[in-house]
């Protein structure tokens, strides 16, 4: 895997709104709809661009699921997006029975997920959400780790029919793939570096964080760490994590998520079904957020322990312990 | 494929936009039936929704909805939105009796395995075999139809196609916030390919809506979210069609249509009774359950009885009075020695009720007649046996067939039935047989024509015929029993009604004695099926307001 400049920062969103742009000129029946945060989540440059397949339905998140769902069953191609509190939460019920009962093409784009939303808090910090959509027949979760994931995977998910899930963060994130060299598939884990004494498995902004814990675990522990992009939290890499596990032994799981129903609850499944080995989950231990202003945002990550330190200490522990 | 449509289109307007009132109301009543069997087999579902919408949906897919049964997916189609989805039942008897599926698949409704899940489901290759075609949206959770069917109208809007949205809401699911946000946006975007139809019927699953969740000024509600509002009785076709066309025709706004409808409607002890929202009847009652649905008896008052013209206050009175139809009976002195209207004042009536208008030609050379009855928007038009040929009856039936109107036959007391009417049985949706000899209003009821009626209906329910007798001439709430028992469904009423002082109180007299005449006939049943105890209790409220006149007041005691 031919990795990007990873001092070079992008942001998700931007990627999200430009690909929608590029995509509405290919498909002709895509349509976004959005509820009052069409500028947050940069759908507003596809409205920009095709006024009459921007829908701003208000807040009113309820609705914009269905409505949704509506424009899918007449055949549109639907992209509805907003913040990540509102809508796995509020409207699961809508999610469940008008979108995903019924297998319809309405992929649900949202971002300010996790954490890292900061500064207006635990309401705003969904942290559940996995565990939540992967729950539900039909649906499909992805998490992209940078903004050149985003790209691929919005253009991913418009091709692939069904409903999916996909979230992204609200701050700018380190680059980690090269546009050129870039592929992902639907149900994939992307292999970011070799090791074999042990696998990282991580999405979205703990990908980063993942191949930080990698150098300083070869550096310092003398560790050789396979480090794995799971973006697709579901489907899942089932080969990936049984490969992992027969040839690294222990795996240890990042994600801006609960613990309990995430990636970490994934890999875990997979593995005690198939190849039993330590897992560690590295994610929020079952408990609400707290705000915190931008330049705060790595202190609360270390607060809640989603750092490459705790990786690291994972994978070292994880090691001992399965001695 | 577009010539396929096209022909399709075609055929539907022949068929659908065409139907006739009586054969809407037989439909009517067979979504109910097939609903009531589909509930007892099942053991469970929902009896009062089915019924409080039947007409609804009856009138949506018999009438006014552009769909075809064989080509499901038909992109011009009008789209149907269930929202209250627990009228499920209701909701497949209707589909099945368009022609999406074999009304024999009824029988698996809610079992393991069934394509008519307790909720239906949206119809699709990833749900072949858990839904039925012609089936739009997955519906079970309450309040979400509605913002669905704003999609679906929003994407037909931006691809400029001129079908039609329409979706069933109900009262008790009018509490979820949801429907209000849907009422917005559609408002905002000018939705005015979208009609919502409000199943008032005034009961959620814990009983009456104004208890539970008051929803009045419901209609003021809909008003200040900015859609047009109709409102309308919800058991009356005339009102739910005449309301659906208008507000088809309006620019900018989404409509909705309140109709005010009764949960249980035709089932009298499930009738506006909240235990009956979810309950299925008991098996062994179904017989029971179809013989009522099948013997409504439907109450004509004709206006050329008792004082001579005032057409428009009889009219009016008789709707008050809570009439069926009008009958209007026109005589051309040839044929009938009287002369009463033309069809120049059918016209000018028109436009004061609703109620269907059923025309009985007495005139000589009806043929020669019949396109200005046609023109004067009669819904029944009858002509008699002695006054054409065979060819003749034959040339008008399908004049009237074509032009949406139930065609009718009478015969006089002394006429017996030509032999050759059974061989237009399908073209014909109403037999009238005359129990005094026509021509003036005030006739002594000729007795000897019951038992050439009872004949006559044996003969007709051996052929299948699918139509209605109607009993005509000097009937009164003495012999309204008589002539009901003898196999006639219309009564037609001229000096019982109008020769009263009171009409209101003549009609709702008639009306009693047509609910008392049924109840005899189901009680009879209730005998022979050895229920009667049973029966009794069941029915229990309906039957305690006319004990003495059932002569049942011991057993009722018996039974408490």
């Amino acid at each position: 895997m031919q990795l990007g400049n990873l001092k070079k920062t992008a942001d998700m969103r931007s990627a999200y709104g430009e690909t929608l742009v590029e995509l509405g000129k290919e498909i002709p029946d895509l349509v976004c709809v959005g509820a009052d945060t069409t500028d947050s989540l940069k759908t507003k440059k596809f409205g920009d661009k095709y006024p009459d397949r921007l829908l701003n339905l208000g807040i009113a998140e309820a609705n914009l699921v269905s409505v949704a769902a509506g424009l899918a069953i007449a055949g549109k191609l639907v992209f509805a997006s907003t913040y990540a509190a509102f809508l796995p939460g509020r409207c699961l019920d809508q999610i469940r029975n008008a979108i995903c009962y019924p297998n319809l093409n309405v992929k649900l784009v949202v971002s300010h997920a996790g954490l890292t939303v900061g500064a207006d808090g635990a309401s705003h910090q969904q942290n559940e959400d996995f565990s939540v959509m992967r729950a539900i027949p039909n649906m499909k979760v992805l998490a992209p780790g940078d903004a050149v994931a985003v790209k691929h995977l919005t253009k991913l998910v418009a091709r692939s029919q069904g409903p999916f899930y996909m979230r992204l963060a609200r701050p700018s994130s380190e680059v980690i793939y090269s546009d050129e060299n870039a592929e992902f598939a639907i149900g994939k884990g992307n292999l970011i570096s070799e090791g074999n004494d042990a696998t990282i498995m991580s999405c979205g902004l703990m990908v980063q964080r993942s191949i930080e814990a990698a150098r300083v675990l070869i550096d310092k522990e003398r560790i050789s760490c396979r480090v794995i992009d799971m973006f697709s939290i579901k489907p899942i890499d089932h080969d990936m994590i049984y490969n992992a596990a027969k040839q690294t032994g222990v795996i240890v799981t990042a994600e801006e998520h609960n613990v309990i129903g995430g990636l970490g609850s994934a890999v875990s499944e997979s593995c005690s079904e198939r190849y039993p080995v330590l897992v560690r989950r590295i994610g929020v231990k079952d408990t609400f957020g707290e705000s915190a202003r931008d330049d705060e945002i790595e202190e609360l990550l270390i607060r809640y322990g989603l750092t490459s330190g705790e990786i690291v200490k994972a994978v070292v522990e994880a090691r001992r312990a399965s001695k | 494929m577009l010539r396929v449509y096209a022909i399709t289109l075609g055929q539907y307007l022949e068929m659908s936009l065409k139907m006739r009132y009586l054969n809407l109301k037989t439909k009517i009543r067979d979504i109910r039936m097939l609903a009531i069997v589909g509930i007892a087999e099942a053991g469970s579902g929902h009896p009062g929704a089915s019924f409080s919408a039947a007409e609804i949906m009856g009138s949506l897919y018999f009438r006014i909805m552009k769909h075809d049964p064989l080509h499901p997916e038909w992109p011009e189609r009008d789209y149907f939105v269930n929202s209250k989805a627990h009228s499920a039942p209701g909701y497949y008897a209707t589909l099945s009796i368009a022609g999406y599926f074999h009304p024999d698949e009824m029988g698996s409704l809610r079992k393991l395995g069934s394509r008519l899940q307790g909720h239906p489901v949206r119809y699709s290759d990833f749900q072949k075999d858990q839904s039925v075609p012609g089936v739009e949206y997955s519906g079970g959770s309450e309040g979400i139809g509605l913002s669905v069917a704003v999609g679906i109208a929003i994407a037909n809007k931006m691809d400029g196609k001129k079908n039609h949205v329409y979706v069933l809401i109900g009262d008790g699911e009018s509490d979820e916030g949801q429907i209000w946000e849907a009422a917005m946006a559609a408002s905002k975007f000018k939705l005015d390919n979208i009609t919502a139809i409000l199943d008032r019927n005034r009961i959620q699953q814990d009983g009456f809506t104004e208890e539970i969740m008051p929803l009045d000024p419901v209609k003021d509600k809909w008003a200040a979210f900015n859609w047009h509002t109709e409102e309308v009785k919800g058991h009356n076709v005339e009102e739910i069609i005449e309301a659906l066309y208008k507000t088809n025709q309006l620019k900018d706004r989404p409509s909705i249509i309140i109709a005010n409808t009764v949960k249980g409607n035709g089932i009298k002890h499930m009738t506006n009774n909240p235990q009956w929202h979810g309950k299925a009847p008991p098996r062994k009652h179904t017989p029971l359950l179809l013989e009522e649905l099948e013997n409504e008896c439907l109450i004509a008052p004709s206006i050329i009885a008792g004082e001579p013209e005032n057409y428009e206050d009889k009219i009016r009175k008789a709707e008050r009075g809570g009439a069926d139809m009008i009958h209007l009976d026109i005589m051309d002195g040839k044929f009938v020695p009287n002369t009463t209207m033309k069809a120049e004042t059918i016209k000018k009536l028109r436009r004061v009720t609703s109620l269907p208008f059923d025309a009985h030609l007495m005139i000589e050379k009806p043929i020669r007649h019949i396109d200005r009855f046609i023109d004067a928007r009669c819904d029944i038009i009858t002509v008699h046996a002695e006054t054409c040929s065979e060819n003749e009856f034959v040339e008008i039936a399908e004049k009237l067939l074509r032009h949406g109107i139930s065609p009718g036959m009478a015969i006089n007391p002394s006429t017996d039935l030509p032999p050759w009417f059974y061989s237009h049985l399908d073209k014909i949706d109403v037999l009238i047989v005359m129990s005094v000899n026509p021509g003036f209003s005030g006739q002594q009821f000729l007795p000897e024509v019951l038992q050439k009626m009872t004949q006559i209906d044996r003969k007709l329910t051996e052929n299948r015929f699918k139509g209605y007798i109607e009993a005509d001439g000097g009937i009164d709430s003495r012999t309204l029993q008589q002539v009901y028992d003898a196999g006639a469904k219309i009564v037609v009423a001229g000096n019982a009604v109008y020769g009263s002082s009171d009409i209101h109180g003549a009609i709702i007299q008639l009306k009693l004695k047509a609910n008392i005449a049924l109840e005899k006939r189901l009680l009879n049943r209730s005998t022979n099926l050895d229920i009667r105890q049973d029966w009794i209790k069941a029915r229990r409220h309906v039957l305690i307001p006319l004990a003495s006149e059932l002569g049942i007041e011991e057993e009722l005691n018996a039974t408490r």
